[in-house]
């Protein structure tokens, strides 16, 4: 799981460097996290599935054996969550 | 840590069981409750309400049922409406018929309560503690109550997705207009 969070003082991280591992060039500056990876990596899991059942809450709450309402909340939940991080 | 799990499930079903599963499941109970209570002389006068009364007809118990239900689902979609946004009537006419599922307990001992005599209740109250049945009956509708109630609070916050002071407001505005709207309808209607 890709940190997000300084260890010490819980602020939010950002990139430094990025290595190619086929020539070994690094690039290196200060760049953003990617929204989606600033979520908990159970919300990106439930994202990632939510994508691979086409969008689908009934297959979803099929799935994790949850409830329409239930899977729509955890839903809402991210949603809040990913605006909360856009600002 | 079984123990738990069993426990959330019985307060908040709804986590996995909601819409139309829930509302079949929940007439069940409902109809059930219906029969022995018509059996055994107990109604569901109210949302949140049973009594012991002489004589009821299979009709009364089934109507005393439907109107108390409707109102509850009718006052909480409104009180929905007002908290949240977006989710489904299926899902409040479901988790509502199913929180009502523990009257079937009241029915049953209900079934085999005895009615005490009013006239001897009216000069000595202590008089309905003759009846055990009777005693079981009263102190078994607290638990059932409570149980019901944070039933139908957990089908509010889960059917809505609403959380927090608001949600516990409107539960509580909604439940207090459900009984007193559901008190009239059996009143002039029946």
């Amino acid at each position: 799981m890709l940190p997000t969070n300084c260890p010490s003082c819980q602020a939010q991280l950002k990139v430094k460097c990025l290595r190619c591992e086929n020539c070994q060039t690094e690039v290196s500056g200060s760049y953003d996290l990617p929204l989606l990876a600033l979520l908990p990596e159970s919300d990106q899991q439930f994202i990632l599935r939510f994508v691979i059942n086409s969008g689908s809450l009934k297959e979803m709450a099929s799935e994790l054996k949850l409830s329409y309402p239930t899977v729509r909340n955890m839903l809402n939940d991210i949603i809040n969550k990913i605006k909360t991080d856009e600002k | 840590m079984k123990s738990n799990g069993f426990f959330r499930l019985m307060v908040n079903p709804f986590t996995r069981i909601a819409g139309w599963q829930a509302f079949g499941l929940g007439l069940v109970f409902l109809v059930v409750s219906g029969i022995i209570g018509g059996f055994g002389n107990l109604v569901f006068d109210g949302v949140i309400d049973s009594h012991l009364v002489k004589q009821v007809t299979m009709m009364q118990s089934f109507s005393y049922i439907a109107i108390s239900l409707l109102t509850l689902v009718l006052v909480m979609w409104i009180a929905g409406l007002f908290i949240a946004k977006g989710f489904r009537f299926i899902d409040i006419l479901g988790t509502m018929t199913l929180s009502k599922a523990p009257f079937l307990l009241l029915a049953i001992v209900g079934y085999f309560a005895e009615m005490p005599d009013m006239n001897e209740v009216m000069k000595n109250p202590l008089a309905i503690f003759n009846s055990m049945s009777m005693v079981v009956l009263m102190i078994l509708s607290i638990p059932v109550l409570v149980w019901s109630i944070t039933l139908m609070y957990n089908a509010l916050k889960i059917s809505c997705g609403a959380s927090g002071g608001k949600l516990t407001t409107a539960f509580i505005i909604a439940i207090l207009t459900s009984e007193a709207i559901s008190k009239l309808l059996i009143y002039f209607l029946l």
